[in-house]
């Protein structure tokens, strides 16, 4: 029988429609020239083919497009009707490769009798899905809606809180101004005779002992931070090595890195699980024994500040009176020693209008007081009026900031339905760690068993894949946190958040695709857009 | 002397800038072979040098057989201590060499070639020994041109053809067999410090210093880094010089990152000054050119030129190296130094390279017929991190609808790395997972590592505590403990028979009384790591070579043939769990010679650097030569994140690799295919597609391989060996018989490159049928290779079946119908193969399968094209291992492939347009461009006659005749 066989040519597919696989909105271009051997067109011109070679499985079009039934032609498309539920489109790869497509129901892109048609099944459950997902966007929306509600409350809060600070602003601004004219007053008034004193050897070497102190002081500030973040990188080092690597350079930094700090050999504590569980606590540096005068460390950190802080012209002029000096050498009553006669009787008239003018303000006292240390006074009280002025202003650019961004699809949203979320903080215990992301703040990641935590990077922003438009559903679907803490040996941490309509805020799943690069997925109400008028109506239906 | 200080010299130079090459030996630090290669500068200074080693003669038996002989061998250096020498020819000419220490102290190892080789190969009926008075004498082959000889004093074997010597033993007097001696008597005889006047004593003493130097150097105990090896068997290396004086090019004994044409490691300008290593280790991110050992050591070595070729197999298990030089252009001398084990060295005389493939895999096995789907795309990473991450890999693979085959998962599936344990807290659906992805047809490869993580609830590990299988510390009491991915291990010795039912067992997916992987499925396959052994505290990151296997054999003994025999057992065990067994697929890192047998290998861990990619084409090449075809180098680098011009040009690369993987390191940015921009992805994609539609070509490539032991990829010398021009050729090589000839563009920016054509020939381009003239002395050709494009030819003569239907994955193809490409040679005629099976089975050793010629032929003015049956002209050489006396072409296979049809013919280099083109007596339908014809000197682009649907299936046999 089998040479019967061989014998016989092999037919290519027979019998296929020529309009198989044809999506209904180019059926048109499949209609028949006539006869077999009349001429037909590729769809984008480039080659005329006789009908017959029309889904013959073969494929002549260099565009694919005679063959829109078979798997003949790489790169083209196959309609499924699949009456009794949605046509779809599926690649020409998967026409005839024997596999019965999900997306075809009806069994169109297989041989008869291999794929049954299961499209009624297919469609109810469709249907179901499709209202449970209906349902959820029902009531997540009603949620999204009462964010959008809290969000143009927000805009009257802020407006309000932006009105009432501009009110004060110009007030404050106004007794700023006052002020600064006094104190400059003042000073220009003292200055020849502050200048003078400032000539002191003593005085000049104190303001040198004084900005060296703030030099060490800023450079030893910069020390223990930078102490601080080598600890806490060895710290990790020590908590996180992986042992079995065996990379003896990383065992040699955690040693050196144990007998520095005083702390125990990381595997001992391993192997006593947890018995030292305030691990950094066992060996604290004991406290060296100080000369007499000199300062403790505590003493520096906290006193220093004030000591930096002190007035050195008041103390000049302290100083002056504490040796005996005398007492009227304040240039604003000397100069006359040193003005040309010619503008005395203008100077001196003008002298006392001021100091009297001075005294009735309680700046300058009279000449028995320490008229040099109250202009350094008048200066004070015109820096705490400007600094509460900035103060003031600052809110003021945090209220501006925050109610530009409350409608910015950048940020809350173009109807702001993200505001309310602003500081959420939500987590997912993954039973080694614990995740949290704060919303528009930070991802952080929180070991179990205790030890600090990394952070996993700061709100940078929504999906900003290229073609992806602001405003889009599609931009709220993801967000970005970056420059989280560095990863030993590897890159910044960073946390993308997947994000889908679900009717409450919550963390699903974390994963670490990629060394250091987090992915979160949650769900939230605030991307449950409120069904459309004909999807409502499917429902009532 | 100054031979020796120049080697000093060389050997204290900064040997590479590879990172922690501190971790691995070099051979100053090795105390046998500092001793080897003093003793060969000994050799090399003297005037007078001899070898101690002789036959004696009166004690010669020759076997009733006639075609082997033992003798005994002296030292004159120990006249007390006995060898044996045992010489044999086989039924195919190879001739086999053995010599150990008789009575001896101890038993020198004599079990590699037990592992190494299928069966204890035929003694010729045929060869008879001619006992004489200076040698024994043997002659033979088909025109009695062959003859060896073996000389009584100095012991010295000499293979000649046509009376020319063409590999020599001992010719150089390098010979040494280190016998057992206690470290007692050891210190007794060491040269002590001779007081100056009485130089008597001191020559007395130093009686042997000519030959073994005059220190006993690193005998015993000996110290590398913070590790020593306590050496209870003392000095116990093996020194053999194999001179091929008719031979100036050597290739082979992979594995090693260099060039295929083995540069010297001795000479004036030795291009190295390490010799070759060969023992198995984990290198971490190993340098692109160096004689440093890798992860496999495959001892068989080919010396060729213009006149023939020869080869030898050096079937020892323990740590070796070898030195190469080349005294003339036309002559190589090596020099191979091993630790421990007898002498038994097989001669293979050629004469061809194919008869050289053919003697070795007749001795150690032709590789096995991979199941169809592994020749397909493999996707790794280190880590697919979940189930779900495995099933969006799919996903995202099917939405770009780019083909692949295979998902790996890496060591992290593993609940702290306990291999076969799921980690359920990422994987918790593994069986469910595995069929989401056979849905498409395709596979899971889960990796199983040999060390065991010594926790009592680990059932694998409590089992092979229980059984006693595991790897003993010295002195073998006690089960010995390392560091590896899962901390505190224990290792399984395989050595050990009692292991070996208990591991198959472990495979079985249903459940039985015992403890057996059943979340697992029968379409997930295995890959082996680790199996050097790679051990992090060991010394040179693997096992302390004084530790004790089965039978009380020292580590240093077996080292290089441990990782074959987890390959081996993983094989039989997934072949086992299936009844009928199925094809196995294991993937190895470490290998021996044998196993090619088991399944594939890759080059390891290899650096995502342009460097790693053109030492990967090497690398592999040299694994196709030394026997195992089935290899391929990491697509990508393993580390390192590769620019998107990179990554696709190792795509280039690993679409034309036997083995075609792409896999990460767990610290690289993902880069799946359809991760990349455009233009990059749609090259990715054409050609991946490239690859499944070649799949016919590679498939017939390894049952052809599976057969006749002649590699996948044939380097230039494998196909032409007279064609001087390509003997170091190692950038470009043919795939199979097929004809098609590539060469993977390997370095940046590049637009075009030289193709080496070896012959007066044309070649076509693959892609725009562009015809190149070779040359009959060779001539280089300029080919376009834009980054979209692998310069791919099509050498004149060739017919080339195709299947061009992108799908999914190759399971999905197997109704497809094939394209056949006839590119004509200056003849005007061409011809081809092709060989197709269920693919996953056993069924072709009952004959199931299809085996077809295709012959383009002149007939009166124009062409004819036939389809013939090869299996039925020659059925015994159709199927690996079996050889059908006749074929059945209405098996059942054949029947289930009636229906599939030749649904296209391209023929290229027409002289001119046809009158009309036929089949079954029928006019088809065809398309004819006019252009160059093969038949004259011109270039550019061929004529092209596409036949469409000629109605003919790939089964049967038919005929079109085109009229010219």
């Amino acid at each position: 029988m089998l040479w019967l066989l061989l014998a016989l040519p092999i037919p290519a597919l027979a019998g296929i429609e020529k309009t198989s696989g044809v999506p209904p909105s180019l059926l048109s271009r499949y209609q028949s020239p006539g006869s077999d051997s009349a001429s037909w067109s590729c769809l984008n011109g480039s080659k005329s083919i006789p009908w017959s070679a029309v889904n013959d499985d073969y494929c002549d079009c260099p565009d694919g497009s005679d063959e829109p039934g078979t798997g003949a032609c790489p790169n083209s498309m196959f309609y499924c009707r699949n009456e009794g539920h949605i046509g779809s489109l599926i690649p020409s790869t998967r026409v005839g490769d024997g596999l019965c497509e999900p997306e075809c129901c009806d069994g169109s892109d297989e041989r008869s009798g291999l794929c049954p048609n299961i499209c009624k099944e297919v469609g109810e459950a469709y249907q179901k899905q499709q209202e449970a997902e209906r349902k959820v966007r029902r009531t997540g929306s009603k949620i999204r809606a009462m964010y959008i509600a809290h969000a143009r409350k927000e805009k009257n809060r802020l407006e309000g809180q932006i009105t009432v600070a501009e009110a004060e602003i110009a007030v404050r601004e106004k007794e700023v101004a006052r002020l600064k004219d006094i104190a400059d007053t003042a000073e220009s008034l003292s200055e020849a005779a502050m200048e003078h004193k400032k000539e002191s050897p003593l005085y000049k070497s104190l303001i040198e002992h004084s900005l060296a102190l703030q030099s060490l002081q800023r450079e030893h500030k910069q020390h223990l931070e930078r102490e601080k973040a080598l600890g806490d990188i060895l710290d990790a080092l020590r908590l996180g090595y992986n042992p079995n690597y065996q990379d003896m350079a990383v065992l040699e930094a955690v040693r050196g890195w144990e007998a520095l700090a005083g702390l125990p050999h990381i595997n001992d504590v391993r192997k006593e699980e947890g018995s030292t569980q305030s691990e950094g606590a066992v060996a604290q540096q004991e406290e060296e024994e100080l000369e007499e005068g000199m300062w403790s460390t505590e003493q520096l950190d906290k006193e220093l500040d004030k000591l930096l802080a002190t007035d050195y012209d008041t103390l000049l002029i302290e100083h002056d009176k504490h040796i005996g000096a005398p007492a009227h050498d304040s240039l604003l009553f000397n100069l006359t020693a040193y003005m040309p006669d010619a503008f005395l009787p203008q100077y001196l008239a003008l002298r006392d209008t001021v100091v009297s003018w001075l005294e009735t303000f309680g700046i300058a006292k009279g000449i028995d007081g320490d008229e040099s240390s109250d202009t350094s006074a008048a200066r004070k009280a015109y820096q705490d009026a400007e600094n509460t002025l900035k103060s003031v202003k600052k809110d003021l650019d945090k209220a501006q900031n925050e109610l530009e961004r409350l409608f910015d699809p950048e940020w809350y949203g173009p109807e702001g339905e993200w505001k309310k979320l602003d500081g959420t903080c939500l987590t997912k215990d993954t039973g080694e760690y614990t995740y949290e992301v704060c919303l528009f703040g930070e991802a952080k990641q929180k070991p179990n068993k205790g030890g600090s935590f990394q952070s996993l990077g700061k709100f940078t922003h929504w999906n900003n894949a290229p073609g992806v438009e602001p405003g889009s559903p599609e931009y709220y679907g993801k967000q970005h946190y970056e420059r989280g803490s560095k990863c030993w040996n590897g890159p910044q941490r960073s946390v993308t958040v997947l994000m889908s309509c679900g009717t409450e805020n919550a963390l699903f799943t974390v994963a670490e695709p990629e060394k250091c690069e987090y992915q979160l997925t949650m769900t939230s109400p605030a991307l449950c857009l409120p069904l459309s008028e004909s999807e409502a109506l499917r429902d009532e239906l | 002397m100054r031979a020796f200080s120049s080697l000093l010299l060389l050997a204290i130079l900064p040997t590479s800038l590879a990172v922690k090459s501190q971790d691995f030996k070099t051979c100053s630090q090795a105390g046998f072979c500092r001793r080897g290669r003093a003793l060969s500068a000994r050799a090399q200074e003297s005037q007078s040098w001899r070898s101690p080693y002789s036959v004696d003669p009166s004690s010669i038996a020759v076997s009733p057989e006639q075609a082997s002989f033992v003798a005994a061998v002296k030292s004159s250096l120990y006249p007390d201590v006995k060898f044996s020498l045992d010489v044999r020819v086989h039924d195919d000419g190879v001739v086999r060499v053995r010599m150990d220490e008789v009575d001896g102290l101890r038993k020198r190892y004599d079990e590699a070639a037990s592992w190494a080789l299928i069966a204890e190969p035929t003694i010729s009926p045929d060869v008879k020994w001619a006992v004489g008075k200076k040698e024994l004498r043997a002659t033979y082959g088909p025109k009695k041109d062959i003859e060896v000889v073996v000389s009584y004093d100095p012991l010295t074997v000499t293979l000649y053809r046509g009376g020319k010597p063409q590999v020599v033993l001992n010719g150089r007097g390098l010979l040494h067999m280190e016998h057992f001696r206690t470290k007692a008597a050891s210190e007794e005889k060491a040269p002590v410090e001779a007081p100056a006047e009485d130089s008597q004593v001191v020559m007395q003493v130093n009686n042997r210093a000519w030959f073994e130097g005059e220190e006993e150097d690193g005998f015993w105990e000996e110290k590398f880094g913070s590790w020593t090896d306590s050496k209870p068997k003392g000095p116990e290396s093996l020194f053999i010089d194999i001179t091929f004086p008719k031979h100036g090019h050597v290739y082979g004994i992979p594995q090693h990152a260099t060039n295929l044409d083995l540069p010297t490691t001795t000479g004036d300008d030795a291009h190295f000054s390490d010799p070759y290593r060969l023992f198995n280790a984990d290198v971490f991110e190993y340098n692109a050119d160096s004689p440093m050992s890798l992860y496999g050591s495959i001892p068989f070595m080919h010396a060729h030129s213009t006149e023939s070729t020869v080869a030898i197999f050096n079937a020892v298990a323990s740590e070796s190296w070898i030195d190469i030089g080349h005294s003339s252009a036309t002559s190589t001398e090596t020099h191979w130094m091993s630790e421990s084990g007898i002498l038994d060295v097989f001669i293979m005389p050629g004469p061809t390279p194919t008869d050289v493939f053919a003697q070795y895999s007749r001795l150690t096995g032709a590789p096995a017929l991979p199941a169809h789907w592994a020749l397909a795309y493999h996707q790794c990473r280190w880590n697919y991190i979940s189930s779900d991450d495995v099933r969006e890999v799919q996903k995202r693979f099917d939405e770009e609808d780019m083909p692949v085959d295979v998902f790996w998962l890496d060591i992290e599936y593993a609940e702290e790395h306990k291999y076969f344990i799921w980690d359920k807290k990422t994987f918790p659906d593994p069986v469910d997972m595995s069929h989401d992805v056979e849905a498409i047809g395709r596979k899971m490869v889960v990796i199983i590592d040999p060390h065991l993580k010594r926790t009592e609830d680990y059932p694998v590990y409590k089992e092979a505590k229980d059984l006693d299988v595991l790897v003993k510390t010295p002195g073998g009491e006690n089960n010995y403990e390392g560091w590896c991915w899962s901390g505190s291990s224990a290792w399984i010795d395989f050595f050990n028979p009692g292991s070996w039912d208990w591991w198959t067992s472990l495979f079985k997916t249903e459940p039985g009384e015992t403890w057996s992987w059943t979340e697992s499925t029968v379409d997930t396959y295995i890959w082996n790591d680790m199996n050097e052994p790679s051990i992090f505290n060991g010394p040179e990151i693997s096992m302390p070579r004084d530790n004790i296997h089965h039978g009380g054999w020292e580590h240093r003994d077996v080292h290089n043939i441990n990782g074959m025999l987890l390959h081996n057992l993983t094989a039989q065990a997934v072949m086992m769990r299936t009844d009928p067994p199925r094809r196995p697929f294991v993937l190895t890192r470490s290998f021996y010679a044998g196993s090619q047998r088991f399944g594939a290998m890759w080059t390891g861990d290899n650096l995502g650097t342009w460097e790693h990619m053109t030492a990967g084409v090497k690398m592999v090449l040299a694994n196709n030569v030394g026997g195992f075809s089935f290899a391929g180098s990491d697509v990508g680098g393993f580390f390192g994140n590769p620019e998107p011009e990179m990554l696709v040009r190792w795509y280039g690369v690993g679409i034309f690799s036997p083995f075609f993987r792409a896999h990460a390191h767990i610290d690289t940015k993902r880069r799946e295919p359809y991760l990349l921009d455009e233009p990059y992805k749609s090259i990715l994609r054409s050609f991946l597609r490239l690859r499944y539609s070649l799949l016919p070509v590679w498939y017939t490539a390894f049952r052809e391989t599976s057969v006749t032991g002649l590699p996948v990829l044939r380097p230039h010398w494998v196909m032409f060996p007279k064609d001087e021009g390509g003997f170091s050729l190692d950038d470009q090589y043919f795939v199979g018989s097929s004809g098609l000839l590539v060469k993977p563009i390997t370095q940046k920016g590049v637009t075009e490159t030289s193709v080496y054509l070896p012959e007066d020939q044309v070649y076509y381009d693959y892609f725009t049928y562009e015809a190149y003239r070779g040359a009959p002395k060779g001539k280089s050709v300029t080919v376009p290779a834009a980054l979209d494009k692998v310069p791919f030819l099509i050498r004149g003569g060739s017919i080339v079946p195709t299947r061009e239907r992108p799908r999914r994955s190759s399971v999905l193809m197997k109704h497809d119908p094939f394209t056949l490409r006839v590119a004509l040679d200056t003849k005007g005629t061409a011809k081809g193969e092709l060989y197709l099976d269920d693919g996953e089975t056993f069924s072709h050793r009952d004959g199931k399968f299809i085996w077809r010629e295709f012959v383009a032929g002149k007939q009166n003015k124009g062409l004819l094209i036939r389809s013939t049956d090869l299996a039925a002209q020659k059925p015994g050489e159709a199927v690996n291992g079996v050889a059908l006396p006749t074929y059945n072409g209405a098996n059942e296979f054949a029947n289930d492939m009636a229906t599939v049809r030749v649904e296209r013919v391209v023929v290229f280099g027409l002289s001119a347009k046809p009158k009309s083109v036929q089949g079954g007596g029928k006019e088809l339908h065809w398309e004819y461009t006019p252009g160059v014809a093969s038949n004259t000197k011109k270039q550019g682009t061929a004529s092209v006659l596409v036949i469409k649907d000629p109605g003919v299936g790939v089964s049967s046999d038919w005929e079109i005749v085109v009229q010219v």
